[in-house]
């Protein structure tokens, strides 16, 4: 029998060690299958296959909701200046510690494609930590942000406020083709 | 290239391609893909939070980098290979769960219910049935594929509260959450 609904997802509890830990794995099983199927989506449009595209959008948001449901019930919702704050502290370990070893590795070992994904990524993370570092202190004092849109490269997600550049900076990508928000 | 992701030459020729990579190379894109994949998750919660405190802008912003964490998660999986053809891929779809359905939520499950967490346990039934859901889906759609058809250009429906996924209409209200019908998203 279904239990009744409460508009509400699970909510953040004190966890066993073990139980967090499981959640925490789920949460990343979870995100890396939405992500996955977004990219499958992309290839069967191209292969001519729409409803198996959109198959793969519907799967892609349920696991969202998945994502979104252990996240709640491992207490990572906070308030926007919380989150910001998380936000700032992700992409500071990516560009400090993550993405500059990995960069190290993947030239000692001479993995070209490597090297340039993590190249975009790394580009796009200093861009994110800029952004949320002076988002942060707005919302610290109740203030939103601009009102400009917000415009993110399809290959590289290089990431600017306001128009888009002629050319990607980091990757060349011509700047008709970013994604307004 | 059977992987090919973007139609237009002027993009596709700028993404990252699959490589032979060496183990320690591999280990760190898989690492950084869980990495991007989880703040992109994180990024759309947030915005929901920021939007509901008042602050559009940031929420707007918040979707806005969530589709570049987006892009560097496609990008380190292209290279790593693990975007291949539909058929390919529907196979790896089916593969992945499977495992969460066989091995992986039922394990979480007990170990939760051992540990009286009620909310990990709402958490964990709620995706382990919609991913039966997703695994019967999976196999229909590959069967399709390798007979070289699309599948029905039907309505897909997911409940936005536990992401119980329906081919067809939405029914009045989810079997596994008692959500209404308003409350799934129509793909």
């Amino acid at each position: 029998m279904a239990e009744p609904f409460k508009n509400t997802p699970p909510a953040p509890e004190s966890k066993g060690e073990m139980t967090a830990a499981n959640i925490a794995a789920a949460l990343a099983g979870e995100s890396q299958a939405s992500q996955k199927y977004l990219a499958f989506a992309d290839v069967a449009d191209g292969e001519g296959y729409p409803n198996v595209a959109r198959l793969f959008r519907a799967v892609a948001y349920a696991e969202s909701t998945h994502a979104r449901n252990h996240l709640s019930v491992l207490g990572l919702i906070g308030t926007t200046e919380e989150n910001l704050g998380a936000a700032f502290g992700g992409e500071t370990f990516e560009i400090d510690e993550m993405y500059a070893a990995y960069m190290a590795v993947a030239k000692l070992q001479d993995n070209k494609s490597a090297q340039t994904t993590i190249r975009y990524a790394d580009a796009a993370e200093k861009d994110h930590q800029a952004i949320y570092d002076a988002v942060g202190k707005g919302v610290a004092n109740k203030q939103d942000c601009g009102t400009d849109a917000v415009r993110v490269c399809p290959i590289c997600g290089h990431t600017v406020i306001g128009d888009a550049p002629d050319e990607c900076p980091v990757c060349g990508t011509a700047g008709v083709y970013f994604k307004e928000f | 290239m059977s992987d090919t992701i973007a139609r237009d030459e002027a993009l596709e020729k700028r993404l990252p391609k699959p490589e032979d990579l060496n183990p320690m190379t591999q280990e760190s894109l898989a690492a950084a893909f869980a990495g991007e994949s989880q703040a992109a998750e994180k990024y759309l919660v947030w915005a929901e939070q920021a939007e509901a405190e008042g602050y559009p802008n940031v929420g707007k912003l918040f979707r806005a980098i969530s589709f570049a964490e987006s892009r560097h998660a496609r990008n380190h999986l292209r290279v790593m290979g693990g975007i291949n053809r539909t058929a390919d891929n529907l196979a790896a779809a089916f593969a992945g769960e499977s495992f969460e359905v066989d091995e992986m939520y039922p394990a979480y499950h007990e170990i939760a219910k051992l540990q009286g967490n009620n909310q990990a346990v709402r958490s964990i039934n709620y995706a382990l049935k919609s991913e039966v859901d997703h695994k019967g889906q999976y196999t229909d759609a590959r069967e399709s594929v390798l007979a070289g058809n699309d599948i029905a250009e039907a309505p897909v429906n997911v409940c936005l509260a536990c992401g119980h996924t329906i081919i067809g209409d939405a029914p009045d209200k989810c079997p596994y959450c008692g959500a209404t019908k308003d409350l799934s998203r129509t793909f």
